[in-house]
């Protein structure tokens, strides 16, 4: 018997394993993350999908092929004002193919731009569909969100649409099943949707941020890009009106309300410990104190185009190696030597001179002409103490800048033959800040002061191309009229999606 | 004096047990139909525990009921029930039967007699696995078995072979589902089990892998440990030592051609020559010289086991220390295994039993293999040969401004001279022993436990509840320097020393419990199994890394040393909790072990979807016909036995899938970060777009063959296949303008694999001296995608820089196929250029030179663009195969294992395309130029016009077929008259050789290269063996 109550117990026992399992137990919650239908649900998760929007604007990486780097790196490159350089004629071989104008379908910087910018149409569509629900948010807060959130969608937008012409405009968060059949909108459309944006924007962001908010985007910034974007437009007038709010009434003088003034040295425009100073309207931040090493590749926020320019190994008490990147073109060397222009010596290191100075040598890069750029050269003395140096560069990247906005309003009054005394006055407010005499507000003359004042900015390609210049300056390297003022639309997107090929290119 | 004693004890004992259970003792002697006497046969009293072993001279003696029935049993003999009938001594005859019908196939969750068996299962055998020195238990499989097909990835020591059984089943992962003594491995670690434990390895390939459900579409592979068998405490050590060797090396530019290939490349790119007297560097530095090594190999296997009739017990202490053949110093690998199982029968329907395993691993390999991108393989490819390997005479090298200028960061050999570095080639290429010199003092360790405790009562006879707990825990982590170092101008470390130590744990448990019932009704066998199973995976990491101690060595590093917190930076992480619940029954049920029948389901239900897919069923039933037991074919001469099988059912797999990936996650992966007054933000978003209705993929699985023995020796089994997967988890990669960072999971494929499958076996036993046996098999798989949903084609794999895919998915061809370009030679002339036009007269390619390769015009359009690619070959083979031959004579015996596979292609790109300055392959030396013209080799370039070496094309392509001879051993085994004498059951000792041959076309270091891109694969080593196998 007592045999027979033990079996049976066991049996029970054994009996309540088997049916004891239950549907709850198969429902998990995720860790560190949330489920999209829990999120968005407080001010702080709000302000959280906002960053998200912010964060391509700062893609080091990224690309397709997540090689693409810096969208200075590639714009230099393109340039009349520096080759691609670097380890050889294969290193990062998408700003060789854009120097050397053999870029196409497969290979180009197109892949990274195309990628880190729809990126953040995606990223801003998202937030703009969820601001009108968050519990607990403000209306001025969610309006302000709203506002940097158009921002940087018409930023995003504004970079596809001048890079490629032809791009999908998005606008909502997409639906699963629409997704490959997106149209290439016309331009247009895309530059009415980032009027739209902007002038909306402008009316919900706050004309400048304090301190704690460095970073994020003000209401002069928006003037600011809308006013470029109606220069790329050629509506020159709308431009100039745009312009002149952030330049204010006196040039060479204080802004009012966004407090926008010349920085008195050229020099400090790009210093690190200046950063967001009264001369910048959109800065890019980057930091050097996240101890960013090579696991990070796809996300870090230092400055590596930082280390990409410095020349090989090469190190003295000022300047630290790189890997020799964008070395500048003696075009542009002879150019500015030639003029005696005082901004030389805060734009170009004569490496070669400086080495036998101090009786150092460098490896030369490929390409390497002895000029390295000084805007965001790398700086002992900005070399990060803890992580991997080269990845850990503090410099910000200035966008826009004043003496930007002055030209370009001076070209757009000059183009609309608007009013000529303050085309000069622009003009003469950027030369008088290094030294320089005024000279005639002529475009050609306007085109040149861009050129200088602006060097390895990043915007001599955009502006060579719409000026119409691009066929003959660029000639040199290979440019293709009527196929190299686009890039590529990259060759796979077209897999599968109803996108059709730029023109020219291979398909 | 003792043998008296003993002589008394038996009478008294033996008087004991007349006078009390009517018992009598029964000796006697078994042994072979050549009078060969055997040791170690089982022999049990039929119908109770009660049962002994014969020893060494085969003989036995046991008690039993004067009526009773001694039935005998022994691996390889058919078993054989003997009437006691009142005598006291018998002499039994096995026959020697190497058919394996009485032996017992694992299916999970319980086992079959191979003979009613109506699933394709495949048996690899310790028998099988004691003629090859393996470290891994899943090389086992490699040859061994029908239609699995096993791919070693790297040579490295430890690494873990890729294994496909009857082709891919998925576009995302292929990998069998591993069971090791009942209990589920999902996840890897099967180097945690000692070869030498293993009793046997049985593989489910069809439909009657659907006790496994929703993880079985790839196969199961269900590994059985050794355990105590009736007898005596058995010790048996295990011994090897060997030595490794590489069997084949690239064949490269020495330093004199190099100087010449780099003139040649420039010059024809219109540039001066860089190197102006070539001849002047010699043959320079062989830097495959440098990194490869001869490296020693041991392994010792010490095991105690016994059992009686209410006990058993198995404990092994095993340790393997293997050396790599690559950058031995910063490659090697140790492992201790310690295993211990028992049961326990308490009372006569309770057993109680558990398994544990206790190993700890501690590895050094650190550095990349098969990429372009760095690590000694790569390194070795590609730096230059005129850069020296020591720079004994700094101020006579091009580049001494460098080894001053860096002179503190150089990196030094024990005699303080510093490694060379490289004039002309950077990046990630640098000295490889330098940077193996970086790695000093590195190593990845884990400990990892493994255990399960079951407890299984039988009320009645025939009905058997169990319940068993199991659990894998397992520790690893890694402790790493980074000291300071310069190797090259960007491989460089200048300003501060890392230390780090990073630690994991990973806990899974399952809790299974099954009842059973077998119940026998005249001719009527049935057995019904229903289970419940529920599993939970959980883990959890931490790293640490300090930065900047005051310590430039490995050996003076410490966490002891007070930093600011600053420079202490830590990490963790948490995994995504993962469950299972799943229920299961199997019916089995034969007639007369003549007509046989199996059907099985299982319901999963998993976490990794969402609710509406919750739970998925997964059917499947057999049926078997043993021909040979109907009448009409009694009796024949010719076959011995024969059964028809035939199979078909459902079976899932969801390997692809991690937790929620049924809906869209909001995290920092979708959010990145943003920089707001120098302090960093982390933003969040959703990573990719939900689908509710994700599920598993689903395999219909058939499958039809049969077993046959004939002429009493010759075993065949021939087995055809179809299987269709639906329902494929892809990825759907998403046009960049989605704008999503992770493209979504989708059911979106079908793809097919059909094949057939034989094996063949002969074994005989000529006489007592002489035995002989061959084993082979061969199978063919077809693969075919189907679809992929509503894409087109699906492209994937990287070559370099090239934005061209290199191989792409198309329903209607095999998956993986390599896609590219197809080259035609190359042009002789300017004029063969201009003649290469469309239709419409434009140039093919624009950009050739003479020299240049000319592509096949796909597309019928200039110029060449993406629409000229088109598919080139397939990375997996056909074909495989696999022979095993065996004798022995008297003490001596010999075995010869090789396999090998047909009909695959290997892509080697192993060249850095981006650094025009890396070293070049032999055969660029035959490259074209005017005045080798009738070259097919294309022109040397660096800017690469046209694409020669820029484009993924068939012009890297190479026929992978090999047959290599795995194994070849030869044994030698004491005369049983000397271990008598020497008190051991047994001794044998043997040199052997693994990889001793391999013969093959390609033309890399190995063309066992798992995925068939070949970037400078890590070779299998060529190992010659001493050995040593004694029981006590």
């Amino acid at each position: 018997m007592k045999r027979n109550y033990l079996k049976y117990t066991l049996i029970v026992l054994l009996g309540m394993g088997v049916i004891s399992c239950k549907k709850s137990f198969l429902q998990t919650t995720p860790k560190g993350e949330f489920l999209e239908s829990n999120y968005y649900q407080t001010p702080a998760q709000a302000f959280s999908g906002l960053v998200a929007a912010y964060d391509p604007l700062v893609t080091e990486t990224g690309g397709l092929d997540e090689t693409y780097i810096n969208p200075l790196g590639p714009l230099n490159s393109a340039s009349d004002d520096a080759y691609a350089g670097g380890g050889g004629s294969t290193d990062t071989p998408d700003w060789q193919v854009w120097n050397n104008y053999t870029v196409n379908p497969a290979q180009g910087p197109q892949a990274g731009f195309w990628k880190v910018n729809f990126l953040g149409v995606s990223r801003t569509n998202t937030i703009l569909s969820k601001l009108g629900n968050v519990p607990g948010l403000d209306p001025a807060t969610a309006k302000r969100y709203t506002g940097e959130a158009l921002f940087l969608r018409a930023h995003y937008l504004f970079d596809l649409v001048r890079l490629f012409k032809n791009i999908p405009l998005i606008t909502t968060p997409l639906d699963p099943s629409t997704i490959y059949n997106q149209p290439q909108a016309a331009p247009t459309a895309v530059y009415a949707q980032i009027e739209s944006d902007l002038t909306t924007a402008i009316a919900d962001l706050p004309a400048t941020v304090v301190t704690t908010e460095n970073g994020r985007v003000t209401g002069g910034a928006a003037v600011a890009l809308l006013g470029k974007v109606y220069l790329y437009e050629q509506k020159w007038a709308q431009a100039a009106t745009q312009l002149a709010i952030v330049n204010g009434t006196t040039p060479g003088g204080v802004t009012p309300t966004y407090n926008y003034q010349l920085q008195a040295s050229f020099a400090a425009i790009f210093n690190p410990n200046n950063k967001f100073n009264s001369e910048a309207i959109l800065e890019i931040p980057h930091t050097s104190t996240q101890n960013y090493s090579w696991n990070n590749w796809d996300s870090f926020k230092g400055n590596v185009y930082v280390q990409m320019t410095g020349p090989r190994d090469f190190s003295d008490a000022t300047y630290a190696g790189g890997w020799g990147f964008n070395p500048i073109t003696t075009q542009l060397h002879d150019a500015m030597q030639n003029a005696n222009d005082p901004r030389y010596g805060y734009t170009i290191l004569n490496l070669d001179s400086l080495s036998a100075l101090e009786h150092k040598t460098y490896t030369p890069s490929y390409q390497n002409t002895g000029y390295f750029s000084l805007k965001y050269a790398p700086l002992t003395k900005f070399k990060s103490a803890t992580g991997t140096v080269e990845l850990n560069y503090p410099n910000d990247y200035i966008e826009i800048r004043l003496a930007d906005t002055y030209l370009m309003e001076a070209e757009a009054l000059v183009q609309s033959g608007g009013n000529a005394g303050r085309a000069l006055a622009l003009l003469t407010a950027v030369r008088a800040r290094v030294g320089l005499a005024p000279v005639p507000a002529t475009l050609a003359n306007i085109y040149n002061e861009r050129r200088f004042e602006l060097a390895l900015e990043g915007h001599r390609w955009f502006d060579l191309v719409r000026w119409g210049q691009a066929a003959t300056t660029l000639a040199f390297k290979g440019f293709k009229a009527g196929t190299n003022e686009l890039l590529p639309i990259p060759l796979n997107e077209l897999s599968n999606t109803k996108l059709v090929q730029n023109p020219g290119y291979a398909k | 004096m003792r043998k008296t004693i003993t002589f008394l004890l038996v009478i008294l004992l033996s008087g004991i047990s007349v006078a009390f259970a009517q018992n009598v003792t029964v000796k006697g002697k078994v042994s072979d139909n050549t009078g060969l006497a055997l040791p170690g046969v089982t022999v049990k009293v039929k119908g109770s525990q009660a049962g002994t072993v014969t020893d060494v001279n085969g003989n036995f003696s046991i008690n039993s009921p004067q009526n009773g029935t001694l039935s005998f049993s022994y691996v390889g003999y058919a078993a054989k029930d003997v009437p006691i009938a009142n005598q006291s001594v018998i002499n039994v005859v096995l026959d020697y039967n190497n058919t394996g019908l009485d032996e017992v196939i694992v299916v999970g969750y319980g086992t079959q007699k191979k003979a009613v068996v109506t699933g394709a299962i495949a048996t690899v055998s310790s028998a099988d696995m004691q003629d090859q020195q393996i470290t891994r238990i899943d090389d086992a499989l490699e040859g061994r078995a029908a239609g699995v097909f096993v791919t070693q990835s790297s040579g490295s020591p430890g690494a873990g072979p890729s294994i496909a059984i009857r082709g891919s089943n998925s576009l995302t992962n292929n990998s069998p589902l591993f069971v090791i003594d009942g209990v589920i491995w999902d996840n890897g670690g099967y180097d945690l089990v000692n070869p030498n434990d293993v009793e046997s390895i049985n593989v489910l390939k069809d439909a009657s892998a659907a006790i496994y459900g929703s993880r079985a579409s790839n196969g199961v592979i269900l590994i059985t440990t050794k355990k105590g068998k009736l007898g005596a405490p058995k010790l048996t050590y295990d011994f090897y030592y060997g030595s490794q060797d590489v069997t084949k090396k690239l064949q490269l530019a020495n330093a004199t051609q190099y100087a010449t290939l780099r003139n040649e490349a420039v010059t024809n790119d219109g540039g001066t020559a860089p190197f102006a007297n070539p001849a002047a560097f010699g043959v320079g530095t062989n830097w495959q010289d440098v990194i490869f090594n001869t490296a020693p190999i041991q392994s010792h296997t010490l095991a105690v086991s016994g059992a009686s009739e209410t006990s058993s017990y198995y404990s092994s202490l095993g340790y393997l220390d293997q050396k790599g053949i690559v950058s031995p110093n910063a490659s090697d690998y140790k492992r201790m295994n310690i295993k211990v199982n028992t049961t326990f029968t308490p009372k006569k329907w309770i057993v109680f039993g558990e398994n544990f395993t206790y190993a700890y691993t501690r590895s050094t390999t650190f550095f990349n293999t098969n990429s372009e991108f760095g690590g000694p393989l790569s390194d070795a490819i590609n730096i230059d040969p005129i850069t020296p390997v020591l720079a004994t005479n700094i101020s006579s090298l091009p580049n001494a401004a460098i080894y001053n200028s860096e002179s503190a960061f150089l990196v030094r050999n024990a005699a303080g001279i510093p490694y060379g570095i490289s004039n002309y080639v950077a990046n990630e290429i640098t000295n490889p022993l330098a940077a193996e010199a970086n790695q000093n003092g590195n190593y990845n360790w884990s400990h990892n436990l493994v255990g399960d405790v079951y407890l299984q009562i039988e009320p009645i006879k025939g009905l058997k509840f169990k319940t068993e707990i199991a659990g894998k825990q397992a520790f690893y982590g890694t402790e790493s320097f980074t000291p300071l170092f310069y190797l090259n101008s960007n491989t460089s470390n200048l300003v501060n020393t890392t230390q780090n130590r990073s630690s994991n744990q990973n806990l899974e448990w399952n809790w299974d419990n099954t009842v059973s019932y077998t119940k026998t009704i005249g001719l009527h066998n049935f057995t019904i199994l229903a289970g419940t199973s529920a599993e939970e995976e959980s883990g959890r990491s931490a790293s640490i890394s300090y930065i900047g101690e005051p310590a430039f060595t490995s050996q003076t590093a410490s966490f002891n040393y007070a930093l600011p917190a600053a420079s202490r930076i830590g990490s963790g992480g948490d995994s995504q909790p993962l469950t299972r619940a799943s229920t299961f029954g199997r019916v089995e049920y034969n007639y007369d072990e003549k007509y046989l029948f199996t059907g099985i389901v299982r319901r999963d239900g998993s976490s990794k979807f969402g609710s509406d897919r919750v739970y998925g069923t997964f059917p499947s039933a057999s049926l078997g016909w043993v021909a040979t037991r109907e009448k009409f074919l009694s009796g024949n001469n010719f076959v011995d036995y024969l059964k028809v099988r035939a199979s078909y059912g459902v079976l899932g797999n969801e390997l692809a899938l991690t937790a929620f990936q049924f809906t869209p996650i909001v995290g920092s992966a979708g959010g990145g970060s943003y920089v707001i007054n120098g302090q960093l933000v982390t933003g969040f978003g959703p990573n990719t777009l939900a689908n509710p209705l994700l599920q598993w993929e689903r395999t219909k699985s058939a499958d039809i063959g049969f077993d046959a023995i004939i002429f009493k020796n010759i075993s065949v089994t021939l087995d055809f296949y179809d299987k269709k997967t639906n329902d494929l988890l892809i990825q759907q990669p998403l046009p960049a303008y989605a704008g999503l960072s992770a493209a979504p999971y989708a059911n979106a494929g079908d793809i097919e694999n059909k094949g057939v499958e034989l094996e063949l076996g002969y074994n005989k036993k000529i006489s007592k001296d002489f035995g002989f046996g061959v084993n082979g098999n061969i199978s063919y798989n077809n693969n075919k995608v189907l679809g992929i949903g509503i894409l087109p084609f699906q492209d994937f794999g990287s070559f370099q820089s090239s934005a061209y895919s290199l191989q792409r998915n198309m329903p209607g061809e095999p998956q993986n196929e390599f896609f590219g370009f197809k080259t035609e030679g190359v042009f002789h002339s300017q004029a063969e250029i201009n003649a290469y036009t469309d239709a419409a007269g434009n140039l093919i390619q624009p950009n050739a030179k003479p020299g240049d390769l000319k592509f096949a015009d796909i597309s019928g359009t200039g110029p060449l663009g993406p629409k000229d690619r088109t598919f080139l070959g397939n990375p997996i083979p056909n074909w495989i195969y696999g022979v095993n031959a065996h004798a022995n004579y008297k003490q001596f015996d010999i075995s010869l294992f090789g396999q090998g596979v047909w009909g695959n292609k290997i892509f080697q790109g192993y060249r850095r395309l981006d650094l025009s300055t890396a070293n070049y392959p032999i055969e660029a030396l035959n490259a074209w130029t005017p005045s080798n013209p009738n070259s097919n080799y294309p022109r040397l370039t660096v800017a690469d016009p046209n694409g020669n070496f820029k484009n993924p094309s068939d012009f890297y392509l190479q026929s992978g077929a090999y047959f290599r001879i795995k194994t070849l051993q030869l044994g030698w085994t004491l005369p049983t008259s000397m271990a008598n004498k020497w008190d051991v059951n047994k001794l044998r000792v043997y040199v052997s050789s693994n990889n001793l041959a391999t013969i093959t076309k390609y033309n890399g270091y190995d063309p066992e290269v798992a995925g068939g891109i070949e970037r400078g694969v890590y070779p299998q080593a060529r190992t010659l063996m001493v050995g040593l196998d004694i029981t006590l």
